[in-house]
């Protein structure tokens, strides 16, 4: 028997086989086995949702039927609860679905910064690793280990009530050196950019910029290749984008007269925004304001003097016009103090009530205040220059800080953690890649010539990118979905807000099919991005 | 130690004197003095292990040996980066395993140190390039990447690779020893053209016939000392030691 199996059927052996071990059959016949199973397994789970949903009373419209449509209508029922921050307005009085697209883009900034971060840290501690330098690249492994082998809640935990909720109250703030950077139990307040309604156009210009570097490119590139001659392609691209974005910086600060912001002083001599300066110069008897600290260092002034002359401006909080307005009075050296109302019309009362000598508006405030205008101390409406962009500095007023940007404590924690977390298996992964690139590339890049910088930057890195990106884009997946532990630490993102939201509305599956949804696109996308990326610096072989 | 040359010794643009290396415990280099002249084509025999590749890798730094002086046009080579940097300014390296860049093209491979290091404009870089590419006979590779070419042709890249930064003096450690036989008189052929163009050329290298027609000297070294050297013709027809005839019997006659 066994020597007739082994016999070659020269008259069509193919024939001769049976079915089942024809390995063609057998494929087919695995294929069809796995989907059957398959849709088995879908029917059981859909039964089950649909048990539920009928107990639970999902997907009901209100004329009695059941459509899928209609589970979703909560969404559109005020959520009635706050969240304690957000990148867009949001308020206990907006839908459940504004609170979710909240939590949404929390979890997007939280995932965003936390990539870029982690990956900083995690190719800095990879080549690190991998050092000469003995302290250096041992301090290394022990952070690798210690962030490797202990639970990402507990390190969260930790960060949290042992690090950051232990920073002294606003009052003791610490500071950073000599930067305007505080840290406190409220979070980090720090400088921040404030983007001036005028921003937008300043926008414009600047992705027309681009688009005009991108036609230089290509144009130049075409002309090389018809002269056959080298151009400064990289001078001319460079100069196309900046002379856009500059000219439309000042078109920007200059045109956009509806989006400046305006004040009125009780001063008939300020007609212009210069006369600030001038007035204060009489006040204080000084040639030039630059001079006023060396006055009252040499005693020609007190400061209590400057005090009593410094303007009182009348602002409404956090606007672009009292960061816009005050950046110009700092830049002029003008002595100011600032008096802060959270509406508009708290801020015309006080000065109507003489609280202030100067009040500060935007435009669209003040043609809201027409009574304003028409009040007999107004002698004064001066428009000023906005810039499309200011910086804004945190001071301590009270018991909080004005202006800056402010970081949560929970975000910061949330966000200290997974950088940290992240970036040890990130390091590890960008050690691999280093390491397989082969050490005959290291030996050809030094015996060019090449600098220990240069060899890393332009033959290994290259190169070891290939290994890391695979396992690098599932970290950058884990760190998106990790960021769900935020509730631990109180941040809002997607998986806080839609737990809440699903404890107030009932509305179970509806919830969990939504911040599924969510974080499956999220993850798509991410691995969509990488792959690209991937395929593009693939090594070309025969 | 520093050794203070002679004012005739100018001529020699390698001189080593008293050079050690060990790993570890293990001592590779037992005392290597050597000296090249300017424009001198040597060869470097030996059985594997005898430590002739690590001896020309230490000329450029890829190894750093303990003891003695390694002196290259006139830079005594330290631990000075800056010395370091210049000397492999110098001295080219060609390897067996070719070590082209896989990510980058042949065109890329070559110009990447004269653009980076050399700091030259990427037209002038270009234009050199593609000089060596055609006197290795592979201007038409220019936009391949590596691993599109056969290993004759990878070699003769790499060659023109190091070529590209004007060297004077050509390092090769194993030129042919990766390659199929039909390949290996391709870049034989370079290697002969380029000592005929007054290079100054160690090579590590099994292959008699470059020795014998191409060598002005032929070093054979055993267990990290120079046993002997001579020029090519006594060296084949007359060895003087036991070890070396012992060598070439095992390698001439198979």
């Amino acid at each position: 028997m066994a020597e007739s199996k082994l016999t070659p059927n020269p008259s069509g052996g193919q024939e001769s086989v049976p079915p089942w071990r024809d390995i063609r059959i057998i494929g087919i016949f695995a294929q069809i086995a796995f989907v059957v199973l398959v849709i088995m397994g879908a029917m059981w789970l859909l039964g089950n949702v649909t048990d539920n949903l009928g107990r639970l009373g999902g997907f009901r419209c209100p004329d009695g039927t059941s459509s899928f449509s209609c589970g979703y209508n909560f969404l559109k029922v005020d959520s009635q609860f706050d969240i304690s921050e957000s990148v867009i307005d949001y308020d206990p009085s907006d839908t459940y679905g504004r609170a979710l697209l909240v939590g949404l883009m929390n979890t997007i900034k939280v995932g965003v910064l936390g990539i870029i971060f982690a990956t900083i840290l995690g190719v800095l501690a990879g080549i690190a690793r991998l050092s000469d330098n003995w302290l250096v690249s041992k301090a290394t492994g022990w952070y690798i280990d210690l962030m490797r082998n202990t639970p990402l809640l507990l390190q969260l935990f930790f960060i949290y009530f042992g690090v950051i909720l232990l920073f002294p109250p606003i009052r003791d703030a610490i500071q950073l050196g000599d930067l305007p950077v505080y840290l406190s139990q409220r979070g980090i307040n720090m400088p921040g950019p404030v983007f001036l309604p005028s921003f937008a156009t300043w926008l414009a210009f600047v992705v027309a910029g681009i688009i005009l570097a991108f036609v230089i490119w290509i144009l130049l590139g075409r002309r090389e290749e018809r002269v056959g001659k080298a151009s400064n392609r990289a001078f001319w691209v460079v100069f196309g984008f900046f002379t856009v974005s500059i000219i439309g910086w000042f078109v920007a600060s200059n045109s956009n007269k509806l989006d400046q912001s305006f004040m009125i002083a009780k001063s008939e001599r300020i007609l212009a925004f210069t006369d600030l300066a001038d007035n204060m110069e009489r006040r204080l008897g000084a040639a030039n304001l630059n001079e006023i600290d060396l006055m009252v260092e040499e005693g020609e002034l007190t400061s209590e003097e400057v005090d009593e002359a410094a303007y009182t401006l009348c602002v409404i909080s956090e606007s672009a016009s009292e960061v816009n307005f005050t950046a110009e009075l700092r830049r002029l050296n003008i002595p100011y103090t600032v008096n802060r109302s959270t509406r508009p019309d708290q801020a015309t009362a006080k000065y109507a009530a003489g609280e202030c000598e100067i009040y500060v508006a935007d435009t669209v405030i003040l043609t809201g205040e027409r009574p304003l205008l028409e009040d007999p101390f107004a002698q004064a409406i001066v428009p000023t220059l906005e810039r499309p962009v200011r910086i804004s500095i945190p001071e301590i007023e009270g018991l909080n800080f004005v202006g800056g940007i402010k970081i949560s404590p929970n975000f910061a924690a949330l966000l200290i953690g997974l950088v940290l977390f992240t970036g040890a298996y990130i390091a590890e992964i960008v050690r691999a890649g280093i390491q397989s690139v082969s050490k005959g590339q290291s030996e050809a890049a030094r015996a060019l010539g090449l600098s220990e910088s240069q060899r890393l930057r332009l033959v290994v890195l290259p190169q070891a990118m290939r290994v890391i990106i695979p396992p690098l884009t599932s970290q950058y997946l884990n760190l998106v979905k990790n960021s769900s532990l935020a509730i631990a630490v109180g941040y809002p993102d997607l998986f806080a807000v839609a737990f809440t939201t699903l404890n107030q509305s009932g509305q179970a599956i509806q919830v969990f099919l939504m911040v599924m949804a969510a974080y499956l696109t999220l993850s798509l996308s991410i691995s969509a991005l990488l792959n690209w990326y991937n395929k593009r610096i693939a090594l070309v072989e025969r | 130690m520093t050794v203070t040359l002679p004012a005739t010794d100018y001529s020699k643009i390698i001189s080593c004197h008293n050079v050690n290396k060990w790993y570890g415990d293990f001592h590779v280099l037992k005392g290597i003095d050597l000296e090249v002249s300017s424009g001198e084509v040597i060869v470097i025999l030996g059985p594997s292990g005898s430590g002739k590749s690590t001896f020309i890798r230490c000329i450029n730094r890829l190894e750093e040996h303990q003891e003695g002086d390694i002196i290259v046009d006139g830079i005594t080579l330290s631990h000075d980066v800056r010395n370091i940097a210049e000397i492999r300014r110098e001295v080219g390296m060609v390897f067996q395993q070719f070590n082209l860049f896989p990510h980058l093209t042949v065109m890329e491979n070559v110009t990447l140190a004269p653009i980076h290091v050399r700091k030259w404009s990427r037209e002038h870089a270009e234009e050199v390039a593609m000089k060596w590419l055609t006197r290795v006979g592979i201007p038409e590779q220019a936009q391949k990447y590596p691993g599109q070419l056969s290993g004759g042709q990878q070699q003769r890249v790499a060659i023109a690779r190091t070529l590209a930064m004007e060297p004077k003096i050509l390092l090769f450690d194993e030129p042919t020893s990766a390659l199929d036989p039909e390949m290996i008189k391709e870049v034989l052929d370079v290697m002969r053209d380029l000592a005929h163009e007054g290079y100054t050329i160690l090579a590590v290298t099994h292959e008699m016939g470059f020795a014998r027609t191409v060598a002005d000297r032929v070093i054979f070294m055993d267990g990290g000392v120079i046993v002997e050297e001579n020029e090519p013709l006594p060296f084949f027809n007359d060895p003087q030691h036991e070890r070396t005839k012992l060598f070439l019997s095992q390698i001439l006659n198979h």
